[in-house]
């Protein structure tokens, strides 16, 4: 702090008085009672003193007049303040501040100028007015030791921080000593502390986040791995993602792989049973077919033999027919004898009826035995007959199982076309799911593509809205306009300044009366200059200037308005000129208009500029989401190529438009459709399986068949052969002999009764004779009759048997049993060996069991596209790669983190390092005492040529005592002026330390020449350091030379060699 | 004898974020020389091939300076050199915009005895009696068994038939999509010998089969984790039937070494380590230290770290100091002539550290004494006095 210039009115004793101060050393000096105190007094009012105070009544003009103090002083350079106080009930305090000394500008007034004082000099003294404020003139140690009378050398020596009602000033001391008082190895440690601390944090503490500090540093590595680890961990998501989807898709096929191949494997095994049960009925078919084969052969070889057996029998029987009929014959022609005696007796006696009734009987004998062949010959007949019905009946089975197996034929032909037909469709189904998915992979590359043409287009937008945002914003950029409010002041400004300026427009008329010819020139309102020359009056009209000009002799400048007006108007043009102006220079504008409408255009531009950001924001937003749109279509392309490969060479439009017409939804109906082939497909095949069976049956039991109808065919043309006529017309005939015969043997028989009779009637003597002869003849004939009948009836057996027997012989020969026992037994073997069902298998389940597999595997080759879709994807992921690098991003994370922490802690470390060196740095400080004291003690033991070695302070600077011989003594014991002289140093040190200006009031006026001139030297000395201002009436002692002043010096004399000024109070103030 | 030389993993243009700068230059650079060792071994070994199964690149498009440097070596080593057999794998798969597309300018520059496996039925007659098939990956990721995918041995075959595929062997659950390898791969598709890469570390997977399926490593490590890495496999095949020798050379120039101290002597003995400036050393600590053993823990270190005005003991040093701590207590290693306001400063965070109620408060305490203690004993270092 300096003071630098001092304004007294009405101050006591004093009338005015006006005082610039030098830098240096200011010895004011004068003779006693001239007011030098009332000087030191009024400075410290100025200072401290609010201007109500009753304090100043004491300093009123002896003369009257309120007391007026004008101080201007220097707080900091380019820090000048000036304060004016009107001492008094109705008083003032103004206080002014500027930079330069010369424009000063309200700061304070009023009550807030002691306030802004005390804040200014940080004295001790607080704010006027706070809780605990003395009344009078305000008091604190600095104040004390900086602005002291030239009595209060006890208060300065015996004063202290303590009492000081405000802690300003002990931190300021404290501040100032710390400074200067710390050890230069801590100096050194606190700088590179600092230093430290600095590089990292701000001046409030916060860590320092801009570019090349290193928590930035560090937190942008952490920043940039974590994002790396971020990115990584996303890819490696996706990968996992792809891979566990693949894994999940496998993982679902093995079971339902399992699935299938139990479906397949239980299909198989009911097929199995199916078949095996298809194969045992064939076999046992065909065994019994054999059987009865061997069994028909082995019964014909047994009837043949039994037929040999039974006609050899017979044909002994037929011996002994015939020994018996040649017996009874003999029997009988003995009785016929014995019977012809007794009737040639009664024939004698009734002529000869004899003869008729033999021929009767003879012929009735011979009609019986023609009737017995007749029957005989039927008989074969109806056998043949039978024979030809049973060949018929084969044939009619033999078609009827051709038809059978031409049936199956036509069922097997139908069911395979059915099943080619329904293979065929699920191919074609199969083929249109493939085209399906590829027009669906179309139109994702058409999607795909209208991705990536729309992120073009926004592209290509986006960069046309940045050109023109770049371009709007250079366009802005050039034009530099004030804020738009600060056009209403100008405008106000531009008013103003037109008022004023027609203030000064009210008119006038000059009249030149020219005393002889004469040339002067003219120029009205700032017009143009009109020379003239003449020697006639002329008239002149302005409405606000007129200038008149007579070369060489004078230049007359008339202007209207007040001088006030005229005033007016020069300030506002400054403040047009500095307020105005430089916005229109700026803007490239002579006018306010003009500014407006550039303001205008700046506003619109900066609307532009702002519809173009949102504009490009709006871009950026659309084209982020289309950010993989390339990637999509590079799929999307590849997988719809891979499908169109597949295909190949298929007619696109044609099975595409199939597809368009499937109805409700293509796949939908595709899936229900290959469902349906599938099942129609599977049908077919059972029906195939089934009507193959059916057929390989028919085919054999034809075969059989076959065989069964040519043997009844042999059977039956064999019995037929010796009808050659026709077995009707044979048998017709044989009935119709038959009848006859009948006929004629009922006639005979008629006649034979008839004849009887008459034997009867006629014969009635001979009767008894005859009957006994009857009675032999009847019983040989009955003999000879049975005989005869057996021996025909024997030979018509036999030879129905022989006819038999040549029929089964011929049927025997053409048999072989010998093939057909091996038939046969190979019949048996081939159904030995076919395996046993398990069980019965019924076609429904063997249906069922196939649908179960065909479903299984529909969904297994799903599942398989799936998996390699999924495998595709897996070929795009990053798979253990991206693993990799995920964990090395993780540890670059890590240790970016950790290095974080460790700037973090060891920035930590360093700023708690200052901190505490500070905190120990001001508790050492804060012993102002051991800090001050030395330059006390030093300077008082030069003064006293050590004879005092020390002085000693305490923390709150009170002056415990001098040391002398090792003993502190108190100051009370000093002498007066050895205490004035401590307290001066005590003075001038403390005023060094805190470098401000310190006012010695009569100070040292009772040293000793020799301590005066150490003095001096010191004044000197210090001068270069700070402001010291003496008011002394001995000038001498403090000058370096009264005799250099010239007499007609100016009030104040600096001097050359020394930075000391001499101020006459004797001119520079005037007394009432 | 048929004698091949088989490495694999050679991840040139690899990055080495964790460590200092100066550090991942020097394993990059590493990663290029290792190649004309390799290349060196080979010769002198005079070796029918050389197979090198997968990750030559650590990326499919490799920054032109690795792929130029790859060129520049090979050229380099042109005269009487066996052919050289590049084989992609999962890091640099072969894709239609990676280094090994036919139309990348690396593969127009490479010498006529280089031969890359591009096509799956890759097939090339070592001699009349020795053929070698070769499958490259064509994404980083698949599920396929490329060694199974390798042709069958045809009835009457009779050829040394060696296959070379990347994958790995190991079933571990998340890992099947890594391109996996059946250990009985060798036998079941009748070679003689199965050449393979991916892992990092030496190792016959099939000790017990009659099929060698070899993993030679990287022939630089990688990481710390990489044992027994730093290696290519010299194999010599008799004839058919019988297995074929397979010796492991080394060839890496950088040991990897993770090391703990446990206390000063640990931390001193270090610096005897033979050949401490060809190791990769990472340095982690369990201990706990004075200020002044604190400060000759960070003289140590930067002996091994090297400053900008000389190199450093160790050839890349990687520090943990987070297992550094120092002891309750310390401020007694500070000189008894301090000035006062110093004596204070000490004291006051001596304090701090025994009263603090966190942990990391009294760490940042104890951070700052030794902070003070450094500047201090720097300060002495330097000549200042203190």
């Amino acid at each position: 702090m300096q003071l630098l210039r001092l304004q007294i009115n009405n101050f006591a004793a004093i009338g005015q008085a006006e005082i610039e101060f030098g830098p240096g050393l200011n010895v004011l000096h004068g003779p006693n009672d001239l007011g030098k105190s009332t000087l030191a007094e009024a400075i410290r009012m100025a200072l401290l003193l609010p201007h109500g105070s009753s304090h100043s009544q004491p300093y009123v003009a002896w003369s009257g007049g309120d007391p007026v103090v004008e101080l201007t002083f220097a707080s900091e350079p380019q820090q000048i303040w000036r304060v004016r106080k009107h001492f008094g009930k109705k008083g003032s305090s103004r206080l002014h501040f500027s930079k330069n000394g010369r424009d000063f500008e309200e700061a304070e007034q009023a009550r807030g100028v002691d306030g802004k004082l005390r804040e200014i000099l940080r004295w001790g003294i607080p704010e006027p007015g706070g809780a605990g404020a003395a009344k009078g003139l305000p008091e604190s140690f600095l104040a004390t030791v900086l602005l002291s009378t030239q009595e209060n050398v006890s208060g300065i020596l015996d004063g202290t921080l303590q009492g000081d009602l405000a802690g300003s000033g002990k931190e300021r001391i404290a501040a100032a000593l710390q400074a200067i008082a710390q050890d230069p190895l801590f100096l050194e440690l606190l700088r590179k502390t600092q230093e430290k601390r600095d590089a990292a944090y701000t001046e409030k503490g916060a860590p320092k986040t801009a570019t090349g500090s290193p928590f930035r540093e560090a937190s942008d590595r952490v920043k940039e791995a974590r994002e790396e680890k971020e990115r990584w961990q996303q890819i490696v998501g996706d990968s996992e993602g792809t891979e566990r989807r693949l894994r999940e898709l496998t993982a679902g096929r093995e079971p339902r792989q399992e699935k299938l191949a139990a479906a397949v494997a239980h299909h198989a095994s009911l097929d199995l049973l199916a078949r095996q049960t298809a194969d045992r009925l064939l076999a046992l078919d065909q065994v019994r077919t054999a059987e009865n084969e061997v069994e028909r052969i082995r019964r014909l070889i047994s009837d043949v033999e039994a037929g040999n057996a039974k006609l050899a029998e017979m044909a002994v029987h037929s011996q002994n027919s015939d020994a018996a009929v040649e017996s009874a014959k003999q029997h009988h022609a003995q009785a016929l004898a014995r019977l012809a005696q007794a009737q040639d007796a009664a024939r004698v006696e009734r002529a000869d009826p004899a003869f008729h009734n033999t021929q009767l009987l003879l012929s009735k004998n011979e009609a019986g035995q023609a009737l017995q062949k007749v029957e005989q010959n039927i008989h074969a007949i109806l056998e043949a007959k039978k024979l030809a019905g049973d060949a018929a009946q084969k044939e009619s089975e033999f078609r009827a199982e051709e038809r059978s197996a031409a049936d199956a034929a036509k069922t097997l032909a139908k069911a395979k076309a059915q099943e080619k037909e329904a293979g065929d469709q699920l191919v074609h189904c199969e083929l249109l799911k493939k085209i399906l998915d590829f027009q669906i992979a179309a139109r994702q590359v058409k999607a795909a593509q209208d991705e990536v043409a729309r992120r073009t287009q926004l592209e290509t937008r986006l960069k046309a809205a940045s050109r023109e945002q770049d371009r709007l914003i250079a366009q802005r950029s050039a034009i530099i306009v004030p804020p738009d409010r600060s056009l209403n002041a100008m405008r106000r400004l531009a008013q103003d300044l037109g008022s004023a300026r027609g203030a000064l427009n009210v008119g006038f008329v000059a009249t030149v009366v020219p005393q002889r010819s004469i040339e002067f020139t003219l120029r009205g309102d700032g017009g143009d200059i009109t020379s003239f020359t003449t020697a006639q009056p002329r008239e002149l009209a302005a409405n606000a200037s007129l200038e008149l000009t007579i070369p060489g002799v004078v230049s007359v400048r008339v202007q209207g308005g007040s001088h006030e007006a005229q005033a007016e108007v020069a300030a506002l043009e400054s403040r047009w000129e500095l307020e105005v102006e430089p916005h229109l220079k700026t803007a490239g504008v002579t006018s306010l208009e003009a500014l407006d409408a550039k303001i205008e255009e700046a506003r619109q531009l900066d609307a532009s500029i702002k519809h173009q950001e949102n504009e490009v924001r709006s871009l950026q937003q659309q084209i982020s989401p289309l950010a993989d749109a390339p990637q999509k279509l590079r799929s999307a392309t590849e997988f719809a190529d891979a499908l169109e490969h597949t295909l190949g060479n298929v007619d696109f439009a044609a099975l595409g438009a199939e597809v368009a017409t499937l109805e409700p939804g293509p796949a939908a109906k595709l899936a229900r459709n290959q469902q349906e082939l599938s099942a129609q497909a599977q049908e077919a095949r059972s029906k195939t399986t089934r009507a193959d069976q059916d057929l390989a049956i028919g085919k054999e039991r034809t075969r059989l068949l076959r065989a069964s109808l040519d043997s009844a065919n042999s059977s039956r043309d064999l019995a037929l052969e010796p009808f050659p006529q026709g077995i009707d017309a044979a048998l017709h005939a044989a009935n119709a002999q038959r009848d006859t015969l009948r006929g004629q043997l009922d006639g005979i028989t008629t006649t034979l009764a008839s004849l009887e009779k008459q034997l009867a009637e006629r014969s009635q003597q001979h009767e008894t004779a005859q009957r006994e002869a009857q009675r032999e003849v009847g019983q040989a004939a009955a003999t000879l009759d049975s005989a005869q009948k057996q021996r025909e009836s024997a030979i018509a057996r036999r030879a129905l048997e022989e006819g038999g027997l040549k029929e089964l012989t011929k049927q025997r020969d053409v048999a072989d049993l010998g093939s057909a026992e091996d038939k046969l037994r190979r019949a048996k073997d081939q159904y030995e060996r076919l395996p046993v069902p398990g069980r019965v298998v019924t076609e429904e389940e063997v249906k069922a069991a196939k649908s179960e597999v065909v479903r299984l595997q529909l969904e297994i080759d799903s599942l398989d596209k799936e998996i390699h879709r999924a495998q595709g994807a897996l070929e795009q992921v990053g798979g253990a790669v991206a693993r990799e690098r995920l964990s090395e991003a993780e540890e670059t994370l890590l240790q970016a983190t950790r290095r974080e922490q460790e700037i973090e802690t060891d920035s930590e470390a360093w700023k708690l390092l200052l901190e505490q060196m500070k905190e120990a740095d001001t508790a050492q400080a804060s012993n102002l005492g051991l800090a001050l004291g030395p330059a006390i003690a030093d300077g008082f033991t030069k003064l006293t040529r050590e004879r005092y070695q020390n002085v000693k302070l305490d923390a709150q600077l009170q002056t415990e005592g001098v040391v002398l011989a090792g003993a502190v003594r108190e100051t009370s014991r000093l002498s007066l002026g050895t205490r004035d002289q401590l307290s001066t140093i005590f003075r001038l040190s403390l005023a060094e330390y805190l470098r401000v200006a310190v006012v010695l009031d009569d100070q040292l006026v009772q040293s000793d020449d020799a301590r005066m001139q150490w003095f001096q030297n010191l004044l000197y000395e210090k001068a270069k350091l700070f402001q010291i201002i003496v008011l002394t009436c001995r000038p001498g002692d403090y000058l370096p030379s009264t005799s250099s002043i010239p007499a007609n010096s100016p009030i104040h004399f600096d001097f050359k060699d020394h930075p000391v000024r001499a101020i006459d109070l004797g001119r520079a103030l005037q007394r009432h | 004898v048929l004698k091949l030389l088989h490495t694999a993993d050679w991840h040139l243009g690899r990055r080495f974020p964790t460590f200092p700068e100066e550090g991942q230059k020097k394993l990059s650079r590493a990663r290029m020389d290792v190649v004309a060792r390799i290349l060196e071994v080979a010769r002198r070994n005079a070796v029918h091939a050389i197979l090198c199964a997968g990750d030559i690149f650590d990326e499919p498009n490799p920054q032109e300076d690795f792929w130029q440097g790859l060129v520049k070596i090979l050229r380099n080593h042109s005269s009487t050199q066996a052919p050289l057999f590049l084989v992609p794998g999962n890091h640099d798969p072969l894709t239609s915009d990676s280094v090994w597309a036919p139309n990348h300018p690396f593969r127009a520059q490479l010498p006529g005895w280089v031969h890359v496996v591009d096509r799956d039925d890759f097939t090339y007659e070592l001699s009349p009696s020795a053929v070698l098939y070769a499958r490259p990956c064509r994404s980083k990721a698949g599920e396929s068994d490329l060694a199974m995918a390798l042709p069958a041995r045809q009835p009457g075959d009779e050829r040394l038939r060696i296959g070379c595929v990347h994958g790995n062997t190991f079933d571990i659950e998340g890992y099947q999509t890594n391109f996996p390898i059946a250990r009985d791969a060798g036998v079941a598709r009748g070679l003689d010998y199965l050449a393979i890469g991916d892992t990092h570390s030496f190792r016959d997977v099939t000790s017990n089969l009659p099929v060698p399926t070899v993993y030679p490593g990287a022939p630089e490590p990688a990481t710390f984790d990489d044992n027994n890495a730093g290696h290519v496999a010299v194999v010599a095949m008799f004839r058919r039937g019988l297995r074929p020798r397979v010796d492991a050379e080394r060839v890496a120039f950088w040991r990897w070494r993770d090391v703990r101290c446990r206390d000063m002597n640990d931390l001193r003995d270090l610096l005897s380590t033979a050949d401490l400036d060809r190791c990769v050393l990472r340095l982690r600590f369990d201990m706990a230290v004075s200020l002044a053993e604190n400060s000759a823990v960070g003289k140590i270190l930067r002996d091994l770290r090297g400053t900008e005005a000389a190199h450093g003991r160790a050839g890349i040093l990687v520090e943990d100091r987070s297992g550094l701590r120092l002891r309750a207590g310390t401020a007694a290693d500070f000189s008894q002539n301090l000035p006062p306001v110093l004596k204070d400063t000490v004291d006051r965070l001596d304090l701090l550290i025994a009263s603090a109620p966190l942990e990391a408060e009294k760490e940042k305490a104890r951070r700052a004494l030794s902070h003070l203690f450094e500047m201090l004993a720097t300060r002495e270092a330097t000549g200042g006095g203190a």
